[in-house]
C-alpha cells in the first residue's frame, strides 16, 4: 500500500512513490462503510488496547516521548487529586450523615491554616512540576529554533493552508523559495526521517490549524502572518495531517498525509520533482507563485 | 385579560417576576440547545445517517445532517447553551430571585433595567430562533465565530448576521443585570448586612456580575466590529486573499474574544461556587468552613480571570514571553480554586450531613467541577496543551466545568429555592433521581469525550472517521452517544416533577430547609441583620429556641453575646485570610 496524495491535482507528483517508504503494518480496515471512495488504507496503527484506554495517537516524533511522559505524569497527578477529592467527599458524607454532634464553628485558626497550607503544597508540587516539565520542553524543543537553524540537513517547507487543503512548497535544488524549481504538493508532505523539518505557515482565506497528531505538533495558520514550528520524524512511515480549527463546511475533509522517507529516497524524490517543476513552470500563472522569502527568526 | 394588563405583566420590574420570565426563557433554550447536542452526538455515532424524525426539517437529505447543517448545529448549540440557557438561568432566574431577598431589599437598585435586560434577552433569543429559518441557515462559524470565516466572504447569508446581532442583544442584557446586581449589592443591603454576612451565593453572583460589567463590553466590541465587517464593508478582521485593501488582523478578534470568553467561563461558574458553598453549610448544619477564605478565593479567581485568557491562544504562534506569562497565570488560578474546594470538604467534616436534593446536586456539582478542573491542568501548561489543543479533551474539560457543573448548580438552586419562587415544593424523590442520574451520565458523556480527545479526536468534525488515526474511536463515540441520549431522557424526570408540582403540588412550608438566610426568614420588609448566613447548630440558639437554626435578622430572646464566627469587616473583602 503506498500513500497517494488525496485529490488528484498534483501532476507534479505523478512520479511513483520512491522505494523505502516503509509503511507501518496495517490493521484491517474497520468495516464502517463510512470511508469516502478516495480514502486511503489506515496509516496509523490503532492502539493495541483500542479506544478504551487513555492513549495518545501513535508517536512518530523524535521528541514526542518527552511530551508523552509529561502528560503521563500529569495523569498521575489528576488521578491522585481525583481520588483524594472523591474519597474525602464520600468518607465525609458517609461518616457524618445525620450525625448528632456538630462542630458549631467555621473552623479554627488551625484548620484554616491547614487548608491554606495543603492548597499551597498541592499547588507547589502539581503545578510546579507541570510548569518545570513544560518549561524544559519549550526551551529544548518547541521554541528552540536553534536546532533547525544550526543543522545543515534541515528541510524547510512553506505551507499555504486554504479551504480545504494543505499546499506545501519546497525550495528545490537551489535552496531558494520563489524560483522555477520550487516543488509544490497538495495534501502530501514528504520529509526525510531523522532530520529537523522547519515549517513556515500561512493561510490565504480563513484560520486553519496545522496539526500533526503523531508528532505532537499544532500551529494556527492565520491570514496575514507567518507562523513557524519544527519537528523531526523518528522513523520512516506515513501519518496524517489534520486541521484542528473550524474552517468551513469541509473542515473535516482537510486531511493530508505526511510521509517520512529515508534521506536518500527524499533527495531522489526532490530532485525528480524539481526537474518536473522546472519543465512545467509558467511565469504567467501568478496564483501558483505564492511563496515568500524564508523568514529567519 | 385586557391588552394593557398583558403588556403590564410582560413589562415587569418586580425581580421575582423577572426571575420567572428568565426561568422559562432559559428552559426553552436549554431544550433547544440540548436537542442540538443530541444531533451532534447522533452524527458522531452514525455519521451521515438520516436522523429519525428529522425529515421534516431536512427534506433534501431525508433527515441526515449535511456538513453545512452540522456546522450550524454545533455553532448554535454552543451559543444557545452559554448565552441563552445557563447564564440566564443562573443570573436572570436565580439571581433576580435570590439576590435582592438575600440581602434584605425588596427591589433591585434599577428595577426597570431588570425588565429591559430581560427583553433584550428575549429579542436576542427570538433572533437566534429566527436564524434557523432564513436562507443558508443559522450561524455556522463556531460559537467563537473566528474571522475571516465569520465574515461574509466565507459565511454569507443572513443567519450569521442575525446571530451576531443576537449575541449583541444578550450582551446588553448581561451587562444590564451585571450593573444592576453590582449596584444592588453595594448600595441596597439591609442595615447590618455587612460584606462579611453575605451568603456565599450572593458573593458568587456579585463577582460574576462584576465580570459581566467589565468584560461583556469587550465582547460587544469584538462582535460590533465583526458586525461592521459583515454589513458595512469594513475590514477589521479580514486579511489574506479576501482583503481587498490592506486588510485587518484576524488575531485581534481572537484576543478580544477570549479577553471576554475566558472570564465568561467564570461568570458561568462563580454563582455555582457560591451556591455550593452555601448548600454544603446548610445541609451539614454548620457554618461554612473558612467563609472569608472562600469569599476571598472567589475574589482572587475573579481578579485573575481576565489575566489568563491567552491560554486559548497557545497554538496561535504567540511570542514565547506571552506563552510563559499566561501559562504561569493560568496555573496560578488553580490555587484559589483549591482553597475553595478544600473549604467545602472541611465544611462537610464534623457536620451533620443531610442528603436533600439541593445537597446531592451541590455535591454532584463539586465532583463534576473537580474533575473538570483537574482535566484542565494539562491544558494550562503550554507543552501539554499542544497535543490536546482543539481536541475533544478540551471539549470534555469545559463541558464538565461550565456545562455539567453550572447545569447541576442551576438545579441545586432551583430545587432549593423553588418553594420561594412558586410557593410549592418539588417532589424530593424525583428531584434526587434527576440530579443523581444527570451527574452520573454527565461524567459518562464528558468522560467519553475526554478519552476520545486524548486519542486525538478533533473538535467540530462532521465525520471524524475520515481520519484513519481516529477510525477506532467509533465504538467509544457510540457508547458516549447512548449515554448522552440517556442524559437527555433523564431530564424528563425534572419535567414530570415540574408539571406535577405546578399542577397539583403541595404548598411549601415557609422555611422548608430550616436555614437562616433572609430569603427564608425575613418576614418584615426592613430587617436589621444581626449575624452571618450560616449560623447553624449554635449552642445558645439551641438552648433558647430549641432549634439548630436562627434567622439572620432574628433577635435572640435573651441577649447573650453571640459568638460570631466571622466578624464583620470593612467593605472590599479582597485579602483572603
Amino acid at each position: 500500500m503506498k500513500p497517494v496524495s488525496g485529490p488528484p491535482v498534483s501532476a507534479l507528483l505523478a512520479s511513483t512513490a520512491p522505494a523505502g517508504s516503509a509503511d507501518p503494518a496495517m490493521p484491517a480496515r474497520p468495516s464502517t462503510a463510512l470511508a469516502p471512495p478516495d480514502a486511503q488504507a489506515p496509516l496509523a496503527v490503532a492502539p493495541a488496547r483500542g479506544a478504551w484506554s487513555l492513549s495518545l495517537p501513535e508517536n512518530a516524533s523524535a521528541h514526542g516521548d518527552r511530551i508523552d511522559a509529561l502528560l503521563a505524569s500529569s495523569h498521575r497527578f489528576e488521578l491522585a487529586l481525583a481520588a483524594v477529592m472523591l474519597g474525602w467527599l464520600l468518607v465525609a458524607v458517609v461518616r457524618f450523615r445525620g450525625a448528632r454532634k456538630v462542630a458549631p464553628d467555621g473552623g479554627t485558626r488551625r484548620s484554616r491554616a491547614w487548608v491554606l497550607g495543603l492548597a499551597l503544597g498541592v499547588f507547589g508540587v502539581v503545578d510546579g512540576s507541570l510548569f518545570l516539565g513544560s518549561e524544559s520542553y519549550l526551551r529544548d524543543v518547541l521554541w528552540n529554533f536553534r536546532v533547525p537553524t544550526e543543522d545543515p540537513r534541515t528541510v524547510r517547507i512553506e505551507i499555504n493552508a486554504h479551504q480545504w487543503s494543505w499546499e506545501a512548497r519546497y525550495a528545490g535544488q537551489d535552496g531558494t523559495f520563489g524560483t522555477k524549481d520550487d516543488v509544490v504538493t497538495w495534501n502530501d508532505l514528504r520529509v526525510p526521517a531523522g532530520v529537523p523539518v522547519w515549517v513556515q505557515l500561512v493561510s490565504t482565506d480563513v484560520v486553519h490549524g496545522f496539526a500533526l497528531p503523531a508528532f505532537r505538533v499544532k500551529l494556527d495558520a492565520i491570514p496575514g502572518r507567518v507562523n513557524q514550528t519544527w519537528f523531526q520524524a523518528a522513523r520512516e512511515g506515513a501519518w496524517e495531517v489534520a486541521c484542528y480549527q473550524h474552517c468551513g463546511t469541509s473542515h473535516y475533509r482537510m486531511r493530508g498525509v505526511l510521509t517520512a522517507l529515508s534521506p536518500e529516497a527524499y533527495a531522489a524524490w526532490l530532485r525528480e520533482a524539481g526537474r518536473q517543476a522546472v519543465q512545467a513552470y509558467d511565469a504567467d500563472d501568478t496564483a501558483a507563485h505564492w511563496g515568500w522569502a524564508w523568514r529567519t527568526p | 385579560m385586557k391588552p394593557g394588563a398583558l403588556l403590564k405583566s410582560l413589562w415587569t420590574t418586580d425581580p421575582q417576576r423577572v426571575a420567572r420570565q428568565y426561568l422559562w426563557g432559559g428552559f426553552l433554550f436549554l431544550l433547544v440547545g440540548g436537542l442540538l447536542a443530541m444531533l451532534i452526538r447522533f452524527q458522531w455515532a452514525w455519521p451521515g445517517q438520516p436522523v429519525p424524525g428529522l425529515a421534516w426539517a431536512l427534506p433534501e437529505s431525508k433527515g441526515a445532517l449535511t456538513p453545512p447543517t452540522y456546522t450550524a448545529v454545533f455553532t448554535m448549540h454552543g451559543l444557545l447553551m452559554i448565552f441563552f440557557a445557563v447564564t440566564p438561568l443562573l443570573f436572570g432566574a436565580l439571581g433576580h430571585l435570590v439576590l435582592p431577598l438575600a440581602i434584605g431589599t425588596p427591589r433591585m437598585a434599577f428595577p426597570r433595567l431588570s425588565a429591559l435586560g430581560f427583553w433584550a434577552y428575549a429579542v436576542g433569543g427570538a433572533l437566534m430562533l429566527a436564524s434557523f429559518c432564513v436562507r443558508l441557515g443559522a450561524a455556522s462559524a463556531g460559537w467563537t465565530a473566528y474571522p475571516p470565516l465569520s465574515t461574509p466572504a466565507f459565511t454569507p447569508g443572513l443567519g450569521q448576521t442575525l446571530v451576531t446581532v443576537a449575541v449583541l442583544c444578550v450582551g446588553v442584557s448581561a451587562f444590564l443585570y451585571g450593573l444592576n446586581f453590582v449596584v444592588t449589592v453595594v448600595r441596597c443591603r439591609a442595615p447590618g448586612m455587612t460584606w462579611g454576612r453575605l451568603p456565599l451565593t450572593v458573593w458568587g453572583l456579585f463577582y460574576g456580575a462584576v465580570l459581566n460589567v467589565l468584560f461583556v463590553p469587550v465582547l460587544a466590541a469584538a462582535t460590533g466590529l465583526l458586525l461592521l465587517d459583515r454589513v458595512a464593508g469594513t475590514q477589521f478582521f479580514i486579511a489574506g486573499a479576501a482583503a481587498v485593501g490592506g486588510g485587518g488582523d484576524p488575531l485581534v478578534y481572537q484576543h478580544l474574544f477570549w479577553l471576554f470568553g475566558h472570564p465568561e467561563v467564570y461568570i458561568l461558574i462563580l454563582p455555582a461556587w457560591g451556591m455550593v458553598g452555601d448548600f454544603v453549610a446548610f445541609f451539614s448544619r454548620k457554618p461554612a468552613h473558612g467563609y472569608r477564605l472562600t469569599a476571598g478565593a472567589m475574589g482572587a479567581v475573579t481578579a485573575l480571570s481576565g489575566a489568563v485568557y491567552a491560554h486559548h491562544l497557545f497554538t496561535s504562534g504567540m511570542a514565547p514571553v506571552l506563552g510563559r506569562t499566561f501559562m504561569v497565570l493560568t496555573l496560578l488560578i488553580s490555587l484559589p480554586a483549591q482553597v475553595m474546594f478544600l473549604n467545602w470538604l472541611m465544611t462537610l467534616w464534623k457536620g451533620s450531613v443531610r442528603l436533600t436534593s439541593p445537597m446531592i446536586a451541590a455535591l454532584a456539582t463539586m465532583i463534576v467541577f473537580g474533575l473538570g478542573g483537574i482535566t484542565g491542568l494539562a491544558l494550562g501548561a503550554v507543552a501539554t496543551d499542544v497535543p490536546l489543543h482543539g481536541t475533544l479533551w478540551v471539549v470534555g474539560h469545559f463541558h464538565l466545568t461550565m456545562g455539567a457543573a453550572s447545569f447541576l448548580a442551576v438545579f441545586a438552586g432551583l430545587y432549593f429555592w423553588f418553594p420561594r419562587m412558586y410557593g410549592r415544593s418539588l417532589h424530593e424523590g424525583l428531584a434526587k433521581a434527576h440530579v443523581l442520574s444527570s451527574a452520573v451520565l454527565f461524567i459518562a458523556v464528558f468522560g467519553g469525550q475526554l478519552v476520545a480527545g486524548y486519542a486525538g479526536q478533533l473538535r467540530r468534525l462532521y465525520d471524524p472517521y475520515q481520519y484513519t488515526f481516529l477510525a477506532h474511536l467509533l465504538p467509544l463515540n457510540r457508547w458516549t452517544t447512548f449515554a448522552a441520549f440517556l442524559l437527555g431522557a433523564a431530564q424528563l424526570l425534572f419535567v414530570v416533577n415540574l408539571v406535577r408540582t405546578l399542577g397539583w403540588g403541595r404548598a411549601a412550608e415557609p422555611n422548608p430547609w430550616k436555614v437562616g438566610t433572609l430569603e427564608w426568614t425575613n418576614a418584615g420588609a426592613s430587617p436589621v441583620v444581626l449575624r452571618g448566613p450560616h449560623e447553624l447548630s449554635q449552642p445558645e440558639v439551641q438552648q433558647q429556641l430549641g432549634r439548630d437554626w436562627i434567622g439572620q435578622a432574628e433577635p435572640l430572646p435573651v441577649a447573650v453575646p453571640v459568638k460570631v464566627a466571622d466578624a464583620p469587616e470593612p467593605s472590599g473583602v479582597e485579602g483572603a485570610g
